[in-house]
């Protein structure tokens, strides 16, 4: 099987003047192909850091990261920022849609920008992007007039966008109802199975991660092994 | 292009935010083109008001100075300068002068001309005047004398005069009456006041006499040569480098009509510094507000530009789009501001007094308004490169954890 992420080592140290917070210290973190993992751990544990590294919006202090068989630790900001864009997929548990843009704008927003206008080709995309998402009848909607639940969907949509190996998920039902999370996950769970996208998910949702291939736990700053533990009690 | 449409839809995002800062902009640029159009339309009445009654150029004899033996460089040389005495000074080949003058481009004019001071006697009253003869067809040549006639005719004939209201009066003279002419080389002669005018200007109307260039001859003991000759050009604003032209070509001493009227270059100098210091600052109000507006937008879409950021879109495309929107604001408010200064300029230049006068003197047609647009529009993109700037150095990490 082919692997889309293979971190190794990372560690994140926050410095604040003489104050040092160790928050990673030293985690490896392995991704397949068409995997859809689930990142736990309590709270303030280092989730979204870890998240933050491995989407390339936060250097570690230390470690390797390989991504879809890239190398990122030498690239330049201007390299990363490009190698988001084409090759990461972001949701996080606020939707940050563009509340100037329609649905479908937002939608064809990474791919547009870069490209100077959407073309054709792009507005296809994204309206089946949108279809995919149920929300095909919406795509003309100012963003704003979309209901919490559709505009996690639209977000959905938007990472996908750009046909990323990675899609990095930070809360993405944190902010949601009960019914809306539900389907917001049956999407994600639908893209990973009918299309092969790769997805880390950080949740604190026991629903969340449970319908996820397995999970990586994160314990005061390292990987918990997780093999079997709950079925072999010490 | 994408960035554009992005600009364009966060300008008319809040209507009533960027319809604000257009107005202010185009008020700054009323302001400008009224100042502007103001200072221009000053300076044409006022240099009107002296081109139109004197000449633009004036070409006398230059003045001979005695040979000077180079020496130490640093005694000023004006200090043992002598004026040579020896001949008369005069313009002895005038005529062909005259005809080189007529060939250049932009001469509308030209009067050759014997000045001279004499004395006029009526009975136990004497008057100095300046006297001007003049080729009796070229008598409204410099200044317009038969349309301001209030007594007589213009015709001057053998032993004709003009004189102004004033000098009239002082000497108890009326149109058709004999006067004697003393000039200051001892010529004497008993003419007749042919006409008297009115300039409105108080040394045309109290000190000088027009006869014509033949009478004036042995006056003045010139039986060939003339004293000077005044040139009118079609546009006054020329006259300096026409005397630069002609001094070379004709080896005479050739005045501009500034030259003349060194208290007007001065107050029009000092007008044109007040008006460039009110368009600057009138410029610089329009930086200010630009730049202030689009900080606050980039702060008020720190969370979305940070998203941008996140998915990877460039610095460069959110300085465009930031910049993109100053472009905007800054052409939107110029042409606004161009349309409205012209209305207003138009508008003040339209009202008169009770005697028909235009009671402020502006040109709106010399508003500034290319300038003004330029200026407006690179000023507004400058102002926006800041806050362009600090938005395409927004952390993605920042929008996403608020
Ligand atoms: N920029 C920073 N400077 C200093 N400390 C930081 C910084 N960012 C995060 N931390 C600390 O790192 C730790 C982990 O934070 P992180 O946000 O990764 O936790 P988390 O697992 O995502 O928590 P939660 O589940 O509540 O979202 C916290 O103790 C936090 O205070
Ligand atoms: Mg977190």
């Amino acid at each position: 099987m082919s692997r889309v992420l293979q971190a190794r080592g990372i560690v994140m140290t926050f410095r604040n003047g003489d104050e040092e917070t160790e928050v990673l210290r030293g985690v490896d973190v392995e991704l397949a192909t068409g995997e859809l993992v689930a990142l736990v751990g309590a709270s303030g544990s280092g989730k979204s850091t870890l998240l933050s590294i491995l989407g390339l919006l936060l250097r570690p202090t230390a470690g390797e990261i390989e991504i879809a068989g890239q190398r990122v630790e030498g690239m330049s900001e201007r390299a990363r920022a490009a190698f988001r864009n084409q090759r990461l997929g972001f949701v996080f548990q606020f939707h940050h849609l563009l509340p100037d843009f329609t649905a479908m704008e937002n939608v064809a927003f990474p791919a547009a920008a870069p490209a100077g206008g959407i073309t054709p080709d792009m507005r296809r995309r994204a309206l089946s992007l949108l279809d995919r998402v149920g929300l095909a009848d919406r795509a003309d909607f100012p963003a704003t007039r979309l209901s919490g639940g559709q505009k996690q969907r639209v977000a959905i949509a938007r990472a996908l966008m750009n046909k990323p190996d990675l899609i990095i998920a930070d809360e993405p039902t944190g902010n949601l109802d009960l019914r809306s999370a539900g389907q917001v996950l049956d999407l994600m769970g639908e893209v990973n199975r009918e299309d092969g996208g790769t997805f880390l998910i950080c949740t604190h949702d026991e629903h969340v991660a449970a319908r996820c291939d397995r999970r990586i736990q994160l314990v005061d700053g390292r990987v918990q092994p997780q093999d079997e533990g709950s079925d072999h009690p010490d | 292009m994408f960035a554009l449409k992005v600009a364009r839809r966060y300008l008319t995002s809040n209507p009533a935010q960027t319809v604000l800062l257009v107005t202010g902009v185009a008020l700054g640029v009323t302001v400008f083109i009224f100042i502007t159009a103001l200072i221009e339309g000053l300076a044409v009445r006022l240099t009107d008001e002296v081109t139109a009654n004197s000449a633009h150029v004036s070409l006398e004899p230059a003045t001979r100075l005695a040979e000077i033996l180079p020496g130490d460089p640093a005694v000023r040389t004006e200090g043992v300068a002598l004026v040579s005495t020896f001949q008369r000074r005069q313009i002895r080949a005038w005529r062909s002068t005259a005809e080189l003058i007529t060939r250049q481009p932009g001469i509308s004019a030209l009067s050759p001309q014997i000045s001279g001071n004499a004395f006029l006697v009526k009975g136990e009253a004497v008057q100095p005047v300046s006297v001007t003869g003049l080729e009796p067809e070229g008598l409204d040549a410099i200044t317009p004398i038969t349309p301001n006639l209030v007594a007589g005719q213009g015709a001057l004939g053998a032993d004709g005069l003009l004189i102004g209201t004033q000098l009239a009066e002082d000497l108890g003279l009326t149109a058709g009456q004999p006067v004697l002419l003393r000039t200051d080389r001892g010529g004497e002669r008993l003419l007749t006041v042919r006409g008297v005018f009115k300039t409105g200007l108080q040394s045309l109307d109290s000190r000088v006499a027009f006869l014509s260039l033949q009478t004036a001859r042995p006056l003045f003991d010139l039986p060939e040569g003339v004293t000077n000759i005044e040139i009118k050009l079609d546009d006054p604003g020329r006259a300096r480098e026409v005397a630069d032209f002609l001094a070379g070509a004709t080896g005479l001493r050739a005045t501009p009509w500034q030259d003349k009227n060194l208290n007007l270059e001065d107050a029009l100098e000092a007008q044109g510094r007040t008006g460039t210091l009110i368009q600057i600052f009138s410029l610089i109000s329009i930086i200010i507000g630009v730049a202030s507006a689009l900080v606050l937008s980039a702060y008020r879409r720190r969370s979305e530009v940070g998203i941008m950021r996140a998915f990877g879109i460039s610095g460069g495309f959110i300085v465009a789009v930031f910049m993109l929107q100053g472009l905007l604001i800054g052409l939107a408010g110029g042409l606004l501001g161009c349309v409205s200064g012209y209305g207003l300029c138009s508008f003040l230049a339209s009202l008169t007094d009770a005697e028909g006068n235009a009671p402020l003197p502006i040109a709106p047609e010399r508003g500034g308004y290319v300038a003004v647009l330029i200026l407006t529009t690179i000023g507004a993109v400058l102002a926006s490169a800041f806050p362009a700037r600090s938005a395409s150095r927004i952390d993605p990490l920042e929008a996403i954890q608020q």
